[in-house]
């Protein structure tokens, strides 16, 4: 199946991507200029941030619950669920870095595999 | 190298003191997480004062692909080939930690414009030894092994990558990796047939930045480990606990016949020792504490993060950085049971010390170090890693990193920034880039061992 993927900060530009495939290697496939690294879902370089849609990326280590609470999206492993819009590059990482001494995260904002669920979560 | 009766580098420390200075060094410089969208590059850098372009890169070579993260390198042979007139200081092995790709780099065809000579594809590294995130690499006779932090999808321990001399895989070096939780640098003392390694984090941990809470869950290094180097398999290992979280650079003695050696425990911003006593057991002790220090904004005093740490070629200095305060400290370590601090200079850091240096805004603090053979001339660099960078330093991406040189008196100790050298990488052509790790083509104070 196709997803319509919408880059807002290149112009609202748009590509047709098979649901199957990793976005990173269809956008790239589409000419898109991504950074990159380790290419299996580990090292952050290739993280977009989500404006509108839903993807499965239960394949990335990288992002902990408040960066994926922000949006954040791993795309060498993320696949699209439905259409989306994107922000890509490094002028979508606003949120993502952050000073682990001035701004903590809390239990429930760590990564996945050592975050203490929210009680009381919707 | 200049000898003809011999291999590379030197018959002993004491001569490596006496070698001719440095004209050039080669330093890494990153794109990475810049969001220049170009390749990371090596970058010689005139080091000779009495050159028109003295203090000014004057070749760059291109890596192949973008994202690599060019990070810390290693030559192919060193001074425990000095007996073999076979070999020769010839390549750089430049490894991406990101990409897994090794990089090997003609640097003596022509010195001022090393040239491309191999790359050896992460993926073919992954699929090999199942190992990824290549950092330390070291020479070892005809060997190269190189320490790799992760499997091959970024899970710790890692292990090490076995290379022939002609940079081809042989397989994974270690018999066992025991019970070690992290892998990151190791330094090894032939004569005593001993390697001490130690602990970063997972890949998948420390590449997409710090979370301190991590370290409460275990998920960064605080131990050492000691190595049968000839069995290849780990024999001891030293819980350093709070005193020693985050356990970085290790660096031997670099007389071949002492055990004495040490490591910068990057969170804690100790310095640790360890030794062989009479009785042949391995101990350690700290033997430098830097105070954490108040910082106006932040909630709880600001760490040193001591980010790298060096030895003086005749073992009498010890040399570290600071990284988040912005210091570079000299301890006389004759005793190195007592630490003496003879020196300190002040770039860059959060405790807004020394904001610019030269004429130049130092963005991010000191970071890598590398000192000239005869150890007066420490040169420094202010990049860490590209996503640690940008938490702590994030106008880095805008300023780029900077390169200076540190005078330091080896009679009396103490130490200067030199008011005459500055590369600017915030002015490269492509737009602002990072360095880092710096060598020498004839040998410096972290390339050279011993047998
Ligand atoms: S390239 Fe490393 S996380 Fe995507």
């Amino acid at each position: 199946m196709m997803r319509k993927i919408t880059i807002k900060n290149r112009g609202n530009i748009t590509y047709d991507v098979d649901h199957r495939k990793p976005l990173l290697d269809s956008l790239k496939a589409n000419g898109v200029d991504l950074p990159y690294g380790c290419k299996y879902g580990g090292c952050i370089t290739c993280a977009a941030k989500l404006i509108n849609g839903r993807v499965n990326q239960t394949a990335q280590v990288a992002l902990n619950n408040r960066q994926l609470n922000n949006g954040y999206v791993i795309l060498c492993v993320a696949r699209p669920l439905t259409d989306c819009t994107f922000e890509i590059g490094v002028e979508s990482h606003d949120l993502l870095y952050r000073n682990p001494f001035t701004d903590p995260l809390e239990d429930h904002e760590l990564k996945a595999d050592i975050a203490t669920p929210l009680e009381n979560r919707k | 190298m200049d000898s003809v009766c011999c291999g590379p580098g030197y018959a002993s420390p004491t001569d490596a003191m006496m070698a001719p200075s440095e004209k050039i060094l080669y330093t890494i410089a990153i794109y990475t997480g810049t969001g220049i969208q170009k390749p990371d590059y090596l970058c010689t850098i005139d080091s000779d004062p009495e050159s028109s372009s003295y203090s000014s890169v004057i070749s760059r070579l291109e890596m192949p692909g973008i994202g690599d993260e060019l990070h810390h390198m290693g030559w192919n042979a060193c001074s425990s080939c000095h007996g073999d007139i076979e070999k020769e200081r010839k390549y750089l092995i430049v490894p991406g930690v990101r990409s897994s790709n090794l990089h090997i780099i003609d640097c003596g065809t022509d010195p001022r414009k090393p040239s491309l000579f191999k790359v050896i594809e992460g993926s073919e590294i992954k699929a090999k030894t199942n190992l990824s995130a290549p950092h330390t690499i070291h020479c070892l006779g005809s060997d190269i092994i190189i320490s790799m932090l992760g499997d091959a999808v970024g899970n710790a321990p890692g292990g090490y990558l076995h290379l022939n001399e002609s940079f081809e895989i042989v397989g994974r070096w270690e018999n066992s990796m025991g019970d070690i939780k992290f892998s990151y640098d190791f330094w090894y003392q032939p004569r005593h047939n001993i390697m001490v390694s130690s602990e970063w984090a997972a890949p998948n941990t420390f590449m997409p930045g710090f979370d301190l809470e991590e370290v409460g869950h275990l998920k960064y290094g605080r131990e050492l480990h000691f190595w049968d180097l000839e069995k290849k398999i780990p024999i001891q290992s030293m819980y350093l606990g709070e005193d020693g979280l985050v356990p970085l650079e290790v660096r031997f003695h670099h007389d071949p016949d002492s055990t004495h050696g040490f490591v910068g425990a990057a969170l804690s911003a100790n310095i640790i020792h360890w030794w062989k006593d009479s009785a042949g057991e391995w101990k350690w002790e700290k033997i430098i504490d830097v105070e954490n220090e108040p910082h106006p904004e932040w909630p709880i005093p600001v760490p040193g993060v001591i980010s790298v740490i060096l030895l003086s070629m005749d073992d009498k200095y010890l040399y570290f950085c600071n990284w988040l305060h912005g210091d570079i400290r000299q301890y006389d370590i004759s005793d190195p049971h007592n630490a003496k601090l003879t020196g300190q200079v002040w770039m860059g850091g959060l405790l807004n010390k020394a904001p610019e240096v030269n004429g130049v805004k130092v963005t991010g603090g000191p970071q890598m170090i590398q000192l000239s053979l005869d150890g007066k001339r420490l040169f420094v660099t202010t990049s860490l890693f590209s996503t640690w960078d940008n938490q702590f330093y994030p106008e880095i991406r805008t300023n780029g990193g900077c390169m200076l040189m540190v005078n330091c008196d080896t009679e009396n100790g103490g130490m200067e920034i030199d008011p005459n050298f500055i590369v600017d990488f915030g002015k490269e052509p492509n737009g602002p880039s990072r360095c880092h790790e710096t060598r020498y083509p004839g040998g410096d104070c972290t390339s050279d061992i011993w047998l």
